[in-house]
């Protein structure tokens, strides 16, 4: 009976269009990677990529007040999934213009590069639409293969095979326990789409069993995406052994992408049974800003102190969900959208000194940097102060928002440890500013063996045929950051302090999208 | 209107950050020329919005302007926002005119100062607070502005940082500026508990609903910030030590500007003042007291500068007086004439000072009267007008004040009587300062000057302390610059030359021209006292003669004692020995609040520390959370191995404490 009424569902293209132009667009740098010219694989290569972004916003800009199911309510675009879209189609057209003349695409090949970068945000882009169970873990998996790859892509470097072999085997833990848990939920519930889910918990189904359970595996597989304690140990390691780029695409369109997911899933199928799940999440927010705080202080190397750091971001993100909302949901949405810009300035100024000094992302490579490049100094210095929620930038309005959501929830004391945590984590932002700003340069003169130029294993296959390109490899060192890179740097570094004096548009944009929820 | 509008703050604030950013690549006077086209662009704007604001019909007269909703939360009503009407278009005109000017003159007055841009940016700084407070449309906006100007005022009475009398003078004004705000926030406080709303225009529609308790206990705390910004008794003394900051300085936040935000304040408030007539009183009260103590004590006072300072307080005493009395277009009138003579007096004495290379000692000064021509006759004028000898400025705008506060009758006229004995006084004290500099015998330096050289210091000292200074970043410079050898100079005090002559003919009385009162009146709408203190024609007569034989007398006393028989001053000190260490030392306010403040709170802090702190704070708290975070640091990093299988297992870890807790929810 069921396989005889089995018919093609119905696809409404222009709301995926969006997701086409992606994949599209990864096809397209796949094929273009093949083609030998040194023009096509470093310049137009990176170009399409960002092409297929832009378009991918300008569709999503498009549909922007469309609210429907798509393909048989297996996804669902509304003002939800078209901003969070827009935010990590942003930070990957951020990443590209991080990577153009980065190492990584160099060693694993163009073409492969960008379109496991296209790919993975194809998939987040399908993970804030997805309604149903299926969707979501497909989705789920897209975005994760291709970050697995990418992490590795610095062949050559043992940290980085190392970072993408941990984040695999410890991601597939991550995986096989979501898949458990919506495979749960489905046997609880006897559906799959998160409607009828919402429909089942409803009536009366908080206290069974197998739902729970379900509810339980479900929220661990896509906590340990966002990098919540405490699922949260792979992110120093995988943060500090991949390429600076890759780290920054994961540290914010990783976690825009699970979160938007938690909100889908959690503030909108399972809302009524917020009482059984809520304050099990807010332990986990509590967890977590104080493990991520107090992980971070120790830090020497930037990369993983960011890694901590978004650890701790994660549980202030996560306070907003637990309130369920709509307050709660607008704040979580706001502090995804602050959280993008101040770690993409941050994560620039990193690759820009990684890049002009030979002490990779050790906190020396920034020392003295408020006298020599005071371009780089200051958008750091933004970041820091908005990651630690200064006023008269954008991390200080977002807490706000976010410490008001909890108080008018209920969970004040969870608003007591966003403020507890902000304290703590001040003594490892300002860290950074001082070194910046009150500790003289230590010697950046860039040594060729000193950066293992002249010293990289031989690596047999992969991009054997493509060398590092010479000229590159002997001006390393001497160079100044790429303007792109000082670009992203300043453009989101402005972004922080912008939004924190001019929050209004922001505002307007996630009341748009907290209008798509049914809790609204 | 808006748009310009908004560009009266915004100029201002370009010019800093534009000076601040190219701070390493200025050259020459260039950030002073930014720095004063920022203020005149903004000068400009206002006159755009005066015109503007003439043209709307007379009901709609207030303009209130969002640029955007700070508020993320229900409850506040924080918005950027700018109000547009008569008063505060009149402080922004007066604020960005003089500000102007004084830029103008620092052009050249600074130039050979190491920190010149620093200076520029700061300055440009200082105007835009100045301009967002008196242009804010709420007590939020308010309180930033104000705080602002106080942050301005410490960075540039410190400007030369290395001058230890500079820095110690820019804390001590600070801190006491501190105290203003204390008071101007929780102020705040108690009138937004009653009215639940921040903006102004909200508040004063119901200021009668507030409850008089509240409201007079926010208002007193409002005059706790006026009296701190605007130098009164007991919180005056850090104006005389802020005079170490640069003449400049002195005159545009010291004189003009700054130190009249307290007088604004009252006036901008007057629907709660009117409602708490207690607070009203105690700003009388207290604006008398200020007046009377600081002419006292300015006549006892050797430093050139710091006599001006002691003048500033006392006609800020006047002003506070009026708009506490309800004589608000006088006050406002009377802060505008204040503002150009003042400042006048102060650029002039900039110019005796440079001449002096650098030394502020009245005793030392003399005779320039033919070195200096122009500053010497800037110096008259200004006199003429601080002393209300018709038709100078100062003259129209004094006595009005004086004969409306007596217009409200009663106790009132104690007022009248005190204000007339400053009045005196101001003429005594101001001439002997004239008469001390510029007449008898030249000194040295003007002899040297009178011979076409400026006096040139051999060794830098800091004429506070008398030690040795270098010229380098963070002291002065190492030339001086006299108006009589300086077009930015010269200009600017011609201007100001002018408008403190005629500024006052603005307003005369028996209705003959009444500019100000016609051009605020929208603003006043439905006040109690601003239209219905009408003196008669027969008064206001009596006043102005007793005004003008009162300066006229205190010229001839200071001409007396200091000219015709200078030994009189030193018989006077002789006969009255309490009476001039008195004065001499300011009063002894410095060593009451020493002893009845600074004292017992320093052993206050002392006790508390080798008791609380070091046991509780140190031990218990600071300890026990730093040993409780290390303790957490090093458990976090000990998880932290590197292995999967640790990774994994505490996946699995917290799974199962997730499902447990599910589990117990569940049964």
């Amino acid at each position: 009976m069921m396989l005889a009424v089995a018919k093609a569902p119905h696809m409404d293209w222009s709301a995926l269009s969006p997701l086409v132009a992606l994949f599209g667009g990864a096809t397209l740098v796949l094929m273009l990677g093949l083609l030998r010219p040194r023009f096509v694989r470093h310049t137009l290569v990176p170009l399409t990529a960002i092409a297929s972004l832009g378009a991918a916003i300008g569709l999503a800009i498009w549909q922007w007040d469309r609210k429907a199911d798509l393909v048989s309510a297996a996804l669902r675009i509304d003002g939800l999934a078209l901003v969070l879209m827009i935010l990590i189609f942003s930070a990957g057209i951020a990443t590209v213009l991080l990577s153009w003349r980065a190492a990584a695409p160099v060693e694993a090949a163009h073409g492969e590069y960008f379109a496991l970068l296209l790919t993975s945000i194809a998939g987040m882009a399908l993970l804030v639409e997805a309604q149903n169970t299926i969707t979501l873990f497909v989705a789920f998996e897209l975005l994760s293969i291709p970050l697995y790859v990418l992490c590795a892509t610095e062949m050559r470097r043992t940290t980085s095979l190392e970072s993408g072999l941990k984040y695999l085997i410890v991601g597939s833990v991550g995986s096989a326990t979501l898949v458990y848990g919506l495979a749960m939920l489905y046997g609880a519930t006897g559906a799959t789409d998160f409607a009828a889910i919402a429909k089942g918990a409803a009536g009366g189904i908080g206290t069974d069993v197998l739902f729970l359970t379900g509810i339980a595996l479900a929220l661990t597989g896509l906590a340990f995406k966002a990098s919540v304690a405490p699922f949260h140990q792979w992110t120093p390691d995988v943060y500090e052994g991949a390429p600076t780029p890759v780290t920054a695409f994961m540290a914010v369109a990783t976690k825009a992408a699970a979160f938007g997911a938690i909100l889908r899933l959690f503030d909108v199928a399972l809302v009524d049974s917020a009482g059984d799940w809520a304050p099990a999440m807010a332990a986990l927010a509590a967890i977590t800003i104080v493990v991520g705080n107090v992980g971070a202080l120790t830090q020497t190397s930037l990369k993983r102190l960011l890694a901590w750091s978004s650890v701790a971001q994660a549980g202030y993100i996560l306070a907003g969900v637990v309130v369920s909302s709509s307050l709660g949901s607008k704040a979580t949405l706001f502090y995804l959208a602050v959280y993008l810009g101040m770690n993409l300035a941050a994560f620039a100024v990193i690759i820009a000194r990684e890049r002009e000094t030979g002490l990779g992302d050790h906190i020396d490579s920034v020392a003295g940097l408020g006298t020599s490049r005071p371009i780089l100094a200051w958008p750091m210095t933004l970041a820091m102060l908005s990651l630690a929620g200064i006023p008269a930038t954008a991390g200080f309005i977002g807490k706000i928002y976010l410490i008001d959501a909890t108080v008018d929830g209920g969970y004040t004391w969870l608003g007591v440890f966003i403020v507890v945590g902000s304290m703590l984590s001040l003594a490892y932002y300002l860290r950074v500013i001082a070194a910046m700003w009150m500790r003289p340069a230590v010697g950046t003169e860039l040594t060729p063996a000193a950066a293992g130029v002249g010293g990289r294993p031989a690596l047999a296959g992969g991009a054997a045929s493509d060398p590092l390109d010479p000229t590159v490899a002997a001006s390393e060192g001497t160079r100044r950051a790429e303007p792109e890179v000082v670009f992203v740097a300043v453009l989101f570094g402005a972004a922080t302090l912008v939004g924190g004096i001019v929050p209004s548009p922001l505002f307007n944009l996630i009341n748009h999208a907290g209008g798509a929820l049914g809790i609204f | 209107m808006t748009t310009t509008g908004w560009l009266i703050v915004g100029f201002p604030l370009a010019g800093c950050i534009l000076i601040g950013l190219l701070f390493n690549r200025l050259s020459g006077r260039a950030a002073g020329i930014i720095g004063t086209l920022a203020i005149a662009a903004s000068f400009l704007c206002s006159i755009l919005t005066f015109i503007s604001l003439q043209d709307r019909a007379a009901g709609h007269k207030q303009v209130v302007t969002s640029l955007w909703d700070y508020a993320v939360t229900a409850g506040i009503d924080a918005k950027l926002s700018i109000l547009i009407d008569p008063l505060s278009i009149f402080m922004a005109l007066v604020v960005s005119g003089v500000s102007m000017l004084i830029h103008l003159y620092s052009v050249a007055y600074m130039a050979s100062d190491r920190g010149y841009v620093r200076f520029f940016s700061y300055l440009n700084f200082f105007v835009f607070s100045m301009l967002l407070l008196v242009m804010a449309s709420n007590f939020l906006i308010l309180i930033v502005g104000w705080a602002f100007v106080g942050a301005a005022s410490y960075l540039l009475i410190s400007f030369w940082y290395r001058r230890t009398t500079a820095t110690t003078a820019g804390i001590k004004a600070f801190v006491i500026n501190v105290v203003g705000d204390v008071g101007l926030v929780l102020g705040t406080f108690f009138i937004f508990k009653q009215s639940g709303t921040l903006d102004f225009l909200g508040t004063f529609a119901q200021a009668g609903k507030i409850s008089g308790a509240d409201l007079t206990a926010g208002c007193i705390l409002l005059l706790v910030g006026a009296f701190a910004k605007s130098a009164q008794v007991p919180l005056h003394t850090w104006l005389p030590d802020a005079m170490e900051g640069p003449t400049p300085v002195s005159a545009l936040i010291h004189a003009a500007t700054m130190v009249t935000a307290g007088v604004y304040l009252i006036a901008r408030m007057w629907p709660l003042f009117e409602q708490a007539p207690e607070a009203a009183d105690v700003g009388m009260i207290v604006g008398l007291a200020t007046l009377l103590i600081a002419a006292t004590t300015a006549l006892a006072q050797t430093d050139l500068k710091r006599v001006i300072a002691y003048s500033t307080m006392s006609q800020i005493g006047y002003m506070i007086m009026g708009v506490s009395a309800g004589a608000y277009a006088a006050g406002l009138f009377h802060l505008m004439t204040h503002a150009f003579f003042k400042a006048l007096l102060f650029m002039a004495a900039g110019s005796v000072i440079a001449a002096m290379a650098g030394e502020q000692n009245l005793d030392k000064m003399g005779g320039f009267r033919r070195a200096m021509p122009f500053t010497f006759g800037c110096f008259v004028i200004g006199g003429l007008a601080l002393a209300g000898i018709p038709p100078f400025s100062g003259f129209w705008s004094k006595d009005e004040i004086i004969s409306l506060v007596a217009e409200r009758g009663g106790w009132h006229w104690i007022l009248f009587a005190g204000a007339y004995v400053g009045s005196f006084l101001t003429a005594v004290y101001t001439w002997r300062m004239i008469f001390r500099a510029f007449w008898g015998d030249p000194v040295p330096e003007a002899v040297e000057l009178e011979g076409g050289h400026l006096h040139h210091a051999e060794v830098h000292r800091n004429p506070a302390s008398g030690e040795e200074e270098d010229t380098g970043v963070g002291f002065p410079g190492p030339d001086h610059h006299i108006a009589e050898r300086e077009f930015p100079m010269r200009a600017a005090m011609a201007a100001l030359a002018v408008l403190a002559t005629v500024g006052g003919f603005l307003q005369i009385p028996f209705g003959a021209v009444n500019a100000i009162d016609n051009f605020l009146e929208p603003t006043f709408a439905g006040s109690k006292y601003y239209s219905s203190l009408s003196p008669s024609d027969g008064f206001t007569l009596l006043g102005l003669v007793i005004g003008a034989s009162l300066g006229l007398a205190g010229i001839a006393v200071a001409y007396r004692v200091w000219v015709q028989r200078p030994g009189t001053a030193a018989r006077v000190r002789e006969r009255l020995p309490f009476l001039y260490r008195l004065f001499l030392n300011k009063w002894y306010f410095d060593e009451t609040i020493d002893v009845l403040v600074v004292r017992p709170w320093a052993a206050f802090g002392r006790f508390g520390q080798a008791t609380f702190e070091r046991v509780f704070v140190d031990g218990v708290l600071v300890d026990g959370t730093t040993g409780l975070v290390r303790a957490g640091s090093a458990a976090v990093r000990a998880i932290q191995s590197g292995f999967l299988r640790v990774y994994a297992a505490f996946v699995l870890l917290g799974l199962a404490g997730l499902a447990l807790y599910f589990l117990i929810q569940a049964s």
